[in-house]
């Protein structure tokens, strides 16, 4: 059966295309990410992969909907893919179920499934998890540049499933991450020039292997902006309010405030930027309206980086604006044709 | 502009910096399908269907016979009414043949509606009336002698509305300063206009010319869209040779993108101007019109012919051999399609127009009609499912208008309809853009179109209750000024009766002693006057007059009971001085009572008036000559009083009152005859009837009161009285005047003066407080 009124064509563009494009553009940062950190990444996103097709058929079938066409209209993979990249490597395997039980539970089915949900279900999750396991949480998985070694893919599954591998314990190779250091130190008297300098780098540019993440996301994002998945405005904002942000406490102070490249490439920064601020489904969706939003992720992630309780404040940040959305929305209409503003 | 459609080739996103409009989407066009195909010649169909009915205005009249033989542009059905009123466009033969039926057919629109056709019978000989219109070939030097043309060639739109085009363009000259050719052609498939301009550019170019020079059009502007490298070339060049010294036709290539055809988009492509929201181009001094109207213009002013066929494409992945074929209008699409070798059976509705904005038809029979550009036969696709909206946006970075379709749908499924009225729905323009890119496959123009109907339905349906509304409280104030009326027709046999009471109390009474009878007509009076309060107050207690008037009687024989037992007690003196200051309290209560009727007189007035305006200019222009029963009453009231005064002084105050009561009539009567409308009117023979039966019944009043007055006037009891009771008058007549006054403020305030007892009992309050 064809379309009852015109248009009667149409440019072929679906829900899932578009996910699989999200799916596809995520790929560079995961093989990064397993060069990096070793195969405990795949372990777990097979793990939430898992979960959610679980939880997607359950809740559907709860909720008396077509399951073949929602289950397959890949919003899920996108939304445990973004949560997944928030969780350490060798987190325990109930970390990455619960949390992505719950980011689709409550943050997208029981809001009316896709496209009803005001908050970000990834970041939804993530915040369930830092609040509730805190210390799981916050237990990176050195790098191999750090460690000397990356786990093999059994030992992976033996420490995510058991907690050690071969009789060591997880603690051997977990670490803080540089953002946690930085405020570890800063606690105690290192200024961030130090804490920054102890940890020189052997990878290529200086750069330290979570930067290297966050450029791998970057050729992601770059991806979708050219084929035009995701609107520009988001990373432009965001990165934009953000950078100010440093530029500006740096200037003020460079011993407490990092510098503009270890803000841009530390943490979730780039992952915010170009995956998970740009679910249009729960940002803001005027042109000035996307740019309002992302910079107001961008000056809340500094702010609860540099002055809240948190390591890393893309979720709170990013689950603060979604409040907003709808008041943005109202207030940046754009001008229609033929009209005086 | 070649850098940048390099760029764009490589970088879809780059489309959007080609062209100055917002929005549009590049589809797949499928343009070289018909477009590389030459000219067919026209086929000659087994019949033709010609609906009276045009796309826009009213249908015309045929002026044939069944059964008659008909040549080639010989007028089939004209304009019967003035057909600059109702956009009635002529029908011509579009080829010779026997008239076969006039009869109801299904037309090439969404609905399938079917309408009245005359069908003819080609005989195949073609056999044509040269010169249809009788023109000498020269051009119109006016406006008017080119629409005059126009209108007998029944010429309309043909890019897509079929607006009849003697009616869109101006009649006065140089309103238009610049003319606009649209030969942009954006639709996918539609190679129309491609191959007309292709083959017929001069006629084009002549038609602009011609209709430039007309209308005193300083400049013509062409915009094609760059996909169209054959047609642009071919512009130019009869542009070239048919340039005059002052008037040329501007060619200008405009970027490949869906909906540059649009008239607003291209208007702003070609001139830089932005169309205001509900202008029109013709009030910007710019007229618009599509290449293949110009050719029929061309060929209507030099060559005489009627519009009788146009360039149709017949294209579709679904035929085999798509073409452009010179078509007469009336061929059916069927035969059109199976001309171009099906793939397979045309058991699927073909398209009218492009695949952004055309519209299946419901029967592949119907016929090509003067706006068909295309016939459109895309075998059926499975449809994917309907998806949640993502709120991704492409839509909005899509729409050439910059509306919001993705909140618009939002309140359109919720059936928030006022928000999306307030989203501008009404600037859409369906171009389809929205939902061509959605990823979730809704329909969105769909959504649109379904909240235009529906915002119209509920804008009518408020109308029409907006109007029974102010018929219902029409109705209720004509209802209200009856029972005043029955009220006042009352009172006024009341006031007789009393006077009768009075006269045989002051007759029973020895003559000598006149102020005995004053007082108890002041009485009487005064107690009229309560019970008239109080039936104002409880107006919908019509019932419970009767026993309110004995009541009012037996108080009245009461207070002159008393009143005889006080002149007899005091001295005649004082009781005159009492009746003195009882003549002056039932004045004031009169003259309350008067502001108060005259209030809702007004009120009822302003209601009427929000119905019937007109009817109230014109009876408050000239004042009705029929006196109102009310006013009638009030006088006989005034009068009633007067001679009670009468009866005690001397004719002077007798004569204050008389003054003071007119204006106060006058203000009636005007009050009065501004309700003046259809229902009232039959109720004005009843109301003379009255006036004469109170007047008869008056003057029986008077008649028994004459000796008594003239006993009275003989015995001259005292003039101190006759000093007291002007002023008090003169006070009331005052403060009516100013109740009056205060009285219409407020009723101007309130235009939608509901509630007359509201409104009364507000002049009452406003009375006693001032």
């Amino acid at each position: 059966m064809t379309a009852l009124s015109s248009p009667y064509a149409h440019n072929n563009q679906s829900v899932r295309k578009v996910m699989l494009q999200v799916q596809l553009a995520a790929l560079p940062a995961l093989l990064a990410h397993i060069y990096l950190f070793g195969y405990g990444i795949v372990i777990q996103w097979m793990l939430a992969v898992t979960t959610a097709i679980v939880v997607e058929y359950v809740m559907l079938t709860l909720r008396g909907r077509p399951v073949l066409p929602f289950m397959t209209d890949m919003s899920a993979l996108i939304t445990v893919t973004g949560l997944v990249f928030c969780i350490p490597p060798e987190a325990p395997w109930w970390i990455v179920v619960s949390g992505s039980a719950f980011a689709l539970i409550f943050g997208k089915h029981l809001y009316g499934g896709l496209g009803y949900n005001p908050f970000n279900p990834a970041m939804l999750g993530y915040a369930f998890l830092l609040i509730s396991f805190p210390v799981p949480m916050t237990q990176w998985t050195m790098p191999g540049e750090v460690v000397g070694y990356t786990l093999d893919f059994m030992h992976s599954a033996q420490v995510i499933f058991m907690g050690h591998f071969d009789g060591n314990s997880l603690d051997m190779i977990t670490g803080a991450t540089p953002l946690n250091e930085l405020r570890t130190g800063l606690s105690q008297g290192v200024m961030v020039p130090d804490t920054l300098r102890a940890h020189d780098s052997q990878l290529p540019w200086g750069l330290n292997s979570w930067a290297w993440i966050n450029i791998a996301f970057i050729l992601g994002g770059l991806y979708m902006i050219l084929n035009g998945t995701i609107s520009w405005q988001y990373p432009l904002g965001f990165l934009g309010a953000l950078s100010a942000m440093a530029l500006l406490f740096h200037a003020i102070d460079p011993a407490v405030y990092p510098p503009l490249s270890f803000v841009l490439l530390s943490g979730g920064t780039m992952l915010a930027a170009f995956f998970i601020i740009t679910d249009p489904v729960t940002a803001s969706t005027t042109p000035r309206g996307k740019l309002i939003y992302a910079a107001g992720i961008g000056v809340l992630v500094y702010v609860i980086r540099s002055w809240g309780a948190f390591p890393d404040g893309i979720a709170f940040a990013i689950l603060l604006m979604n409040i907003a959305v709808p008041l943005i929305d109202q207030y940046t209409q754009p001008r229609v044709f033929g009209h005086s503003r | 502009m070649g850098l940048l459609q390099r760029l764009a080739t490589l970088l879809p996103l780059a489309n959007h910096w080609l062209h100055r409009f917002h929005g549009g989407v590049s589809p797949q066009y499928n343009k070289s399908l018909s477009a590389s195909q030459p000219l067919r010649t026209t086929l000659m169909p087994s019949q033709l269907v010609l609906p009276l009915q045009q796309p826009v205005g009213l249908p015309a009249e045929p002026i044939v016979q069944v059964g008659e033989r008909v040549k080639k542009n010989q007028l089939l059905a004209q304009a019967g009414k003035d057909p600059r009123k109702a956009l009635i466009v002529p029908i011509h033969a579009p080829t010779s043949g026997t008239i076969e039926a006039i009869m109801p057919m299904t037309l090439p629109h969404p609905s399938g509606l079917e309408d009245l056709c005359i069908v003819l019978k080609p005989d195949g000989l073609d056999e044509a009336i040269d010169n249809a219109l009788q023109v000498d070939g020269s051009a119109p030097q006016t406006p008017q002698a080119l629409k005059d043309i126009l209108l007998q060639a029944g010429i309309i739109g043909m890019g897509g509305a079929g607006f009849p085009t003697y009616a869109k363009i101006p009649s006065e000259a140089g309103k238009i300063h610049t003319l606009l050719v649209n030969g942009a052609e954006c639709e996918p498939f539609i190679t129309c206009d491609d191959l007309l301009m292709q083959t017929h550019a001069d006629e084009i170019v002549r038609g602009a010319l011609i209709t430039a020079h007309a209308l005193g059009a300083k400049r013509i502007l062409c915009g094609i869209e760059t996909n169209k490298p054959a047609a642009i070339n071919a512009m130019r060049h009869a542009a070239k040779q048919l340039q005059h010294d002052n008037l040329k036709v501007e060619i200008k290539e405009v970027a490949t993108v869906y909906p540059m055809g649009a008239q607003k988009q291209l208007t702003f492509e070609l001139t830089g101007v932005e169309m205001p929201s509900k202008a029109h181009a013709v009030d910007l001094g710019m007229l618009m019109m599509n290449v293949a109207t110009y050719a029929a213009i061309y060929r209507a002013v030099t060559l005489g012919e009627p519009l009788t066929s146009r360039i149709v494409t017949v294209s579709g992945l679904g035929l085999e051999k798509p073409f452009n074929m010179p078509v007469m209008i009336g061929t059916p699409f069927v035969e059109l399609a199976e001309a171009a070798k099906p793939k397979v059976a045309l058991d699927y509705p073909l398209v009218m127009g492009g695949p952004m904005m055309g519209f299946q038809v419901q029967n592949n029979q119907v016929p090509v009609l003067k706006t068909t550009n295309c016939i459109l036969a895309n075998p059926p696709e499975p449809a994917e499912m309907q998806m949640p909206c993502i709120r991704c946006g492409a839509c909005m970075d899509a729409c050439p208008v910059n509306l919001l379709p993705q909140q618009m749908y939002w309140h359109a499924q919720a059936h928030e309809f006022d928000k999306v009225e307030k989203l501008n729905v009404f600037d859409c323009i369906e171009c389809g853009c929205c939902s061509y890119v959605c990823p979730s496959h809704i329909p969105l123009v769909q959504y649109y179109r379904h909240a235009k109907s529906e915002i119209k339905t509920i804008k009518a349906e408020q109308q029409a209750t907006e109007l029974a509304k102010q018929r219902h409280e029409f109705k209720l104030a004509r209802i209200e000024r009856e029972k005043e009326e029955r009220e006042a027709r009352l009172k006024a046999k009341k006031e007789a009766v009393k006077q009768e009471v009075a006269a045989a109390s002051s007759a029973a009474t020895d003559a000598a002693k006149p102020a005995k009878s004053a007082a108890a007509a002041a009485a009487a009076a005064r107690a009229a006057a309560a019970r008239k309060a109080k039936s104002a107050a409880t107006q919908a207690e019509s019932p419970a007059i009767p026993p309110a008037r004995l009541k009012a009687i037996e108080a009245a024989k009461a207070a002159s009971a008393r009143a005889a037992k006080q002149t007899a007690e005091k001295s005649p003196e004082k009781t005159q001085q009492a009746g003195a200051e009882d003549t002056t309290l039932d004045a004031k209560a009169a003259a309350r009572k008067a502001a108060q009727l005259a209030a809702q007189k007004r009120a009822q007035a302003k209601v009427s008036g929000n119905i019937e305006i007109s009817d109230n200019k014109e009876s408050a222009n000239t004042p009705d000559s029929k006196p109102d029963p009310k006013a009638a009453a009030k006088a006989a009231a005034m009068k009633a009083a007067a001679q009670r005064r009468e009866k005690t002084q001397q004719a002077g105050s007798s004569q204050t009152a008389e003054a003071s009561t007119s204006p106060k009539t006058e203000a009636i009567d005007l009050t009065g005859s501004s309700e003046a409308t259809p229902a009232s009117e039959k109720e004005a023979a009843r109301k003379a009837a009255m006036a004469a039966a109170r007047e008869a019944a008056k003057a029986r009043a008077a008649a028994k009161k004459q000796p008594v007055s003239e006993a009275l006037s003989a015995a001259e009891p005292g003039a101190s009285s006759s000093e007291v009771a002007p002023d008090p008058a003169e006070a009331a007549r005052l403060k009516r005047e100013k109740a009056m006054q205060a009285a219409k403020a407020r009723a101007a305030q309130k235009r939608q003066a509901a509630d007359n007892s509201n409104a009364a009992s507000d002049a009452s309050s406003q009375e006693s407080s001032s």
